[in-house]
C-alpha cells in the first residue's frame, strides 16, 4: 500500500516536471528584433490601450502576439489538445498537490481504514461463511449420518417386525393344529362317549323290558307251592352255610 | 329323638309287655307295625300330624289294631302317639327288640318274605340261621310283598339275601 502511493506520488512530479520544464518551441528560435523587455513594454501598453477602448479579454491577448511578430491568424490559434497552458498546468498542479495531500492526510486514512475494516469484515464474513460452511457440513453429515443409522435402523425393525409376524403366524398355525387336534380328540371322545352311552342306555333298555318280562313271567307264576319251594330252598341253602 | 331317649321308652314298654306276661307276642306285633309304619307314608303322616287331636290319632291306632292284636300292643302304641313320638315309634320298636334280644343273649335275625312263615319253617329257619352265624338269633318276620319270592334275612351286620327280586336285579345288571 506504501509502496503503491510512493508511485503515484512519484509519477505526479514527473509529469508536472515534464510540463513545466519543457522549453518551448518558438525560444530555440534565434530571431533578431527588439529586445525582449521593450517589446513586453510595448505589448503592455498596447494592451492598456486596447482594454481602455472596449477590447476583448481575447483583443488583449492577441496583441503580446501581434507584437512579438505574430499575425492575427496566430492570435486564433486553438491551443493544444494535450499540453495546458503554463499557468493551468501550475494551477493544476498545486492544486493536485494540495488535493493530494489533503487526501493522504485526512481521506485516504479514512478510505484506508474503511477498506481495512471492510476487508477485515470480509475476512471474517469469509470465516463466519467458513465456519457455518463446515458447521453446515457437519451438520450435513451428521444428517447424512442420522440419516444412514435411520435407514439402519427402519430396516433392523422392520426386519424385527417380519420375523415377529412370522413368529407369531408360526404361533398362530400351531395353536390353530394343536386346538383342532383336541377339538377332533374331544369330538372323537364325545362320539366314543355318546356310542358308549346309547350301547347302555339300550343295554338299560334291553335290560329293563327283560327284567321286567321276566318279573311278570316271575310274578304269574310264583304261587303259593313255588313260593313255599323258594323258602324251602332258602333255608336248606342257609342250613348248609356253616 | 335321641338314642338315649328311645332306650328309655324301648325300655319302658318292654317292662309293660313283661309284666303283663305276653313279651312274645307283643314284641312281634309290635316290630310288624313299626315296618307297617315305615312302609306306610299316609299312616306314618296321619299318625305324625300334630294339626290331629290326640284323641284322634289315638282312635284311629285302635281302629287298625283293636281286635286284630294284641290289647298290650294296641295300649303301648296308643302310648306312644298320645305322647307325640309317633315319628320315633319304629326306633322305639327296634330298640326294644333288640334290647329283648340282647337280654335272652339273642341276636335279632330280620326276615323278609312274601308270604307268611309257617311255624315249622320259622323254627328250621331259626336253626339255619343260628348254625350259619354262629349267634343265637330271634327271628322276626316281614311281609315285604317286593321280596316277590324267597327270603332275605339280616342278623347284624350280615346279610343272607335269597329273594327274587335281588335275583332279578342281578340278572338286570349282568346285562
Amino acid at each position: 500500500m506504501r509502496f503503491r502511493t510512493r508511485a503515484m506520488l512519484a509519477s505526479s512530479l514527473l509529469a508536472v516536471g515534464l510540463v513545466a520544464f519543457a522549453p518551448h518551441a518558438s525560444a530555440q528560435e534565434g530571431e533578431v528584433g527588439p529586445s525582449e523587455a521593450e517589446t513586453e513594454e510595448a505589448a503592455h501598453h498596447l494592451e492598456e490601450i486596447a482594454e481602455e477602448n472596449g477590447g476583448t479579454h481575447a483583443d488583449v491577448e492577441c496583441i503580446p502576439i501581434l507584437a512579438e511578430g505574430g499575425s492575427v491568424d496566430d492570435c486564433q490559434e486553438s491551443p493544444s489538445p494535450i499540453l495546458p497552458a503554463t499557468d493551468e498546468l501550475l494551477w493544476g498542479t498545486l492544486s493536485f498537490l494540495v488535493l493530494f495531500f489533503l487526501m493522504r492526510k485526512f481521506a485516504y486514512p479514512a478510505i484506508k481504514e474503511g477498506m481495512e475494516g471492510r476487508s477485515e469484515r470480509i475476512r471474517s464474513d469469509l470465516a463466519a461463511a467458513e465456519t457455518a460452511k463446515a458447521e453446515a457440513q457437519g451438520v450435513l453429515d451428521s444428517y447424512r449420518s442420522d440419516l444412514s443409522g435411520a435407514k439402519a435402523e427402519a430396516g433392523r425393525i422392520i426386519e424385527e417386525a417380519r420375523q415377529a409376524a412370522d413368529a407369531l403366524k408360526k404361533d398362530q398355525e400351531a395353536r390353530l393344529q394343536t386346538e383342532l387336534a383336541d377339538v377332533r380328540t374331544r369330538a372323537t371322545a364325545d362320539i366314543e362317549a355318546a356310542k358308549a352311552q346309547a350301547i347302555a342306555d339300550l343295554k338299560g333298555e334291553v335290560a329293563q323290558l327283560a327284567v321286567g318280562a321276566a318279573s311278570v313271567v316271575v310274578n304269574k307264576n310264583l304261587d303259593v307251592a313255588t313260593q313255599t319251594q323258594l323258602i324251602e330252598d332258602y333255608i336248606n341253602q342257609v342250613a348248609t352255610k356253616r | 329323638m335321641t338314642a338315649e331317649r328311645s332306650q328309655t321308652y324301648a325300655s319302658s314298654l318292654l317292662g309293660v309287655a313283661r309284666s303283663e306276661g305276653a313279651v312274645t307276642d307283643v314284641e312281634d306285633e309290635l316290630f310288624r307295625f313299626a315296618r307297617l309304619l315305615e312302609g306306610n307314608d299316609d299312616l306314618r303322616t296321619t299318625l305324625t300330624d300334630t294339626g290331629l287331636p290326640v284323641s284322634r290319632r289315638q282312635q284311629i291306632v285302635e281302629d287298625l289294631l283293636g281286635g286284630r292284636a294284641n290289647p298290650v300292643t294296641t295300649s303301648l302304641i296308643s302310648m306312644v302317639v298320645g305322647t307325640g313320638r309317633a315319628h320315633d315309634l319304629p326306633a322305639i320298636i327296634d330298640e326294644l327288640v333288640r334290647l329283648s334280644a340282647s337280654e335272652a343273649d339273642r341276636e335279632v335275625a330280620e326276615v323278609r318274605s312274601a308270604i307268611e312263615l309257617t311255624d315249622d319253617q320259622k323254627q328250621r329257619l331259626t336253626s339255619a340261621l343260628e348254625a350259619a352265624t354262629g349267634k343265637k338269633v330271634e327271628l322276626k318276620v316281614i311281609i315285604d310283598p317286593t321280596v316277590l319270592g324267597g327270603l332275605v334275612a339280616q342278623v347284624g351286620d350280615t346279610v343272607i339275601d335269597g329273594s327274587v327280586k335281588t335275583r332279578l336285579q342281578q340278572l338286570k345288571t349282568a346285562f
